[in-house]
């Protein structure tokens, strides 16, 4: 039984608990604000001085670079144009080429997980699949996407497969590096406890080993996917004919700078959007170690 | 049920160089008897303790749990660690149940059996705590529930306050002694706190250093059921003083 006192002082420390949060609301919006301010300061910095430089002609070193002006045109056709048979085949497919670009980085990272997280567990857990794995995945972890073009070009065509191909190899081994390297570091002890409650060895590999290896797994995962912007790219300039890297290539080749400019901002923005995603995700899944680092 | 037998037990790590972390180990520990194990740092109470739990092999000599050779880790010998390695990502309460659940027990089966020791631990409220928002007395206190569990027949543990403050120590082995006082299970228990050591067991086998043998047993004989009280009761003092004359000796070796 809570006496009248009791209640209006446990009232009063809601209310401060209540206060508290609201002005830790406000902080971390302000905090958040001076962030993104903070960040955009250089990039608006270049954007200015570039219009400037190039005021009057709308162009820089002698007509090969268009104004920011003529860029922001550029993609708002292209974004918003009419689609057809105009005078300009990209207006009004910004979008289209986004989702194509963007489907195929999907795929061809979610196919690397399925295969990179399994095989850099068993490299990291099992002596043997190290000994047959690892020196196999190291002789061909050197070789640059790029150097696979036209293995892949030859072997699928000018096909999706193509592309998707050399995106899942590029994420592919920083994540299975990564995720070996966490299952080995898993503490020795935790294994231990879970040997000793009875867990066989599947049990350890998927509730022990597993969530054990997710930070770094995590680590991985944003690599592979700034690579698997990076392949999207390179084999959509080559090896098939829609995405971003396609139109970025085909405009560069007509001339249309504004294009490729447009073009490049947004594989930019695209991949800060996709590694926030990732980012967000990591922090779901991994509230229990966030909780543990220093930074909260 | 719970009978440790050591037969002339040696365990020696091979590596650059070989350690002989054991040797001609002999010791029998029955049914619900509590024996700490005594010793300075690296004279092999952790080794003699892993290859009970099924950790190491050992190298030759025989190890007997209830009559049966010990050949792996399993639910019947608990081991409470030093650092308590409790699931991080796992709640309190799914710390707890982790054993029951991986051996497929039935929920219904362990249920208010996990919720009763989660109780006796006094730890009720912090069910769904994370380990990393437990105090290290609190999670050494999950470490022991989710080993009760199991019921097992022995309970094997490392060091399990070495790492906690003076007074939460204290705290934690009255705990032990009320659970144990219940229980009656097995308990084999490192130390290298004497006063500990003398308050909870029944016998204390004391350890040299390289190569790892059990040099002395002592029995205490201080009246059950015990608590943090007995610790400055005059046969206290006197087992103490036996004990550390004990170690002096050894040390001039
Ligand atoms: N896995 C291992 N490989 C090689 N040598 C080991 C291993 N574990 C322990 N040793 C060695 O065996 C000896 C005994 O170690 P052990 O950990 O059993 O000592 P301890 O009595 O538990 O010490 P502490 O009180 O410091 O925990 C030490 O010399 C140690 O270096
Ligand atoms: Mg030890």
């Amino acid at each position: 039984m809570s006496s009248p006192t009791e209640r209006i002082s446990s009232d009063t420390g809601d209310k401060r608990k209540a206060v508290s949060s609201w002005t830790g609301l406000s902080l971390v919006a302000g905090r958040g604000a001076r962030r993104i301010a903070l960040a955009l300061i250089l990039p608006l910095a270049v954007i200015v001085i570039w219009q400037f430089a190039g005021q009057g002609t709308g162009n820089l070193f002698g007509g090969v670079l268009p104004t920011p002006d003529r860029v922001w045109n550029a993609w708002q056709i292209w974004a918003f144009g009419p689609t057809g048979m105009g005078l300009n085949p990209y207006s009004g497919t910004w979008l289209a080429n986004v989702l194509f670009s963007a489907e195929r980085v999907g795929k061809g990272f979610l196919f690397a997980i399925l295969v990179g997280v399994p095989v850099g567990i068993a490299i990291g857990w099992n002596r043997i699949a190290a000994g047959a794995l690892d020196p196999t995945i190291q002789l061909l972890r050197p070789i640059p996407i790029t150097a696979w073009l036209p293995f892949s070009i030859a072997v699928f065509g000018i096909k999706d497969v193509g592309a998707i191909f050399l995106i899942s190899l590029g994420a592919f081994f920083p994540i299975v590096l990564n995720t070996a390297q966490g299952a080995r570091d898993v503490e020795r002890n935790l294994i231990r406890a879970s040997l000793m409650m009875g867990a066989g060895r599947w049990t350890v590999l998927r509730r022990v080993v597993l969530p054990a290896s997710l930070p770094s797994i995590f680590t991985g995962l944003r690599i592979g996917l700034g690579i698997g912007w990076t392949a999207v790219i390179v084999a959509e300039m080559v090896a098939v004919k829609s995405g971003l890297g396609y139109v970025l290539w085909d405009a560069y080749y007509v001339g249309r700078m504004d294009v490729v400019i447009a073009d490049m901002v947004s594989i930019g923005l695209l991949g800060l959007l996709s590694d926030f995603v990732i980012l967000q995700i990591e922090r779901w899944v991994l509230n229990w170690r966030r909780l543990q680092s220093y930074q909260s | 049920m719970g009978t440790i037998t050591f037969n002339d037990v040696s365990k020696i790590y091979s590596g650059q160089r070989e350690v002989r972390a054991l040797e001609d180990v002999s010791l029998t520990i029955n049914e619900g008897e509590f024996v700490a194990l005594l010793g300075p740092s690296g004279c092999g109470k952790s080794t003699l303790l892993n290859v009970l739990a099924g950790f190491e092999k050992v190298s030759s000599g025989k190890l007997l749990f209830d009559g049966t050779p010990i050949s792996k880790p399993g639910p019947d010998r608990g081991v409470v660690f030093q650092e308590a390695a409790l699931f991080p990502w796992l709640t309190v309460w799914q710390n707890v149940i982790f054993g029951p659940q991986v051996q497929g027990i039935a929920r219904a089966d362990y249920e208010s059996r996990a919720r009763q020791l989660l109780d006796l631990v006094g730890l009720s409220s912090f069910a769904d705590a994370l380990p990393v928002q437990l105090s290290g007395g609190m999670r050494q206190r999950v470490g022991i529930a989710r080993v009760l569990v199991m019921n097992p027949r022995a309970l094997l543990m490392d060091e399990p306050f070495g790492a906690l403050d003076a007074q939460t120590r204290l705290s934690m082995q009255q705990l032990l002694l009320d659970v144990w006082q219940k229980l009656n299970t097995t308990v084999l228990f490192v130390t290298h706190d004497i006063d500990e050591a003398i308050l909870l067991s029944d016998r204390i086998c004391v350890m040299s250093a390289r190569p790892g043998r059990i040099i002395k047993t002592i029995p205490i004989e201080l009246a059950r059921p015990r608590s943090i009280a007995s610790l400055t009761s005059p046969e206290f003092v006197a087992y103490k003083a036996e004990i550390m004359s004990d170690i002096r000796i050894t040390d001039h070796h």
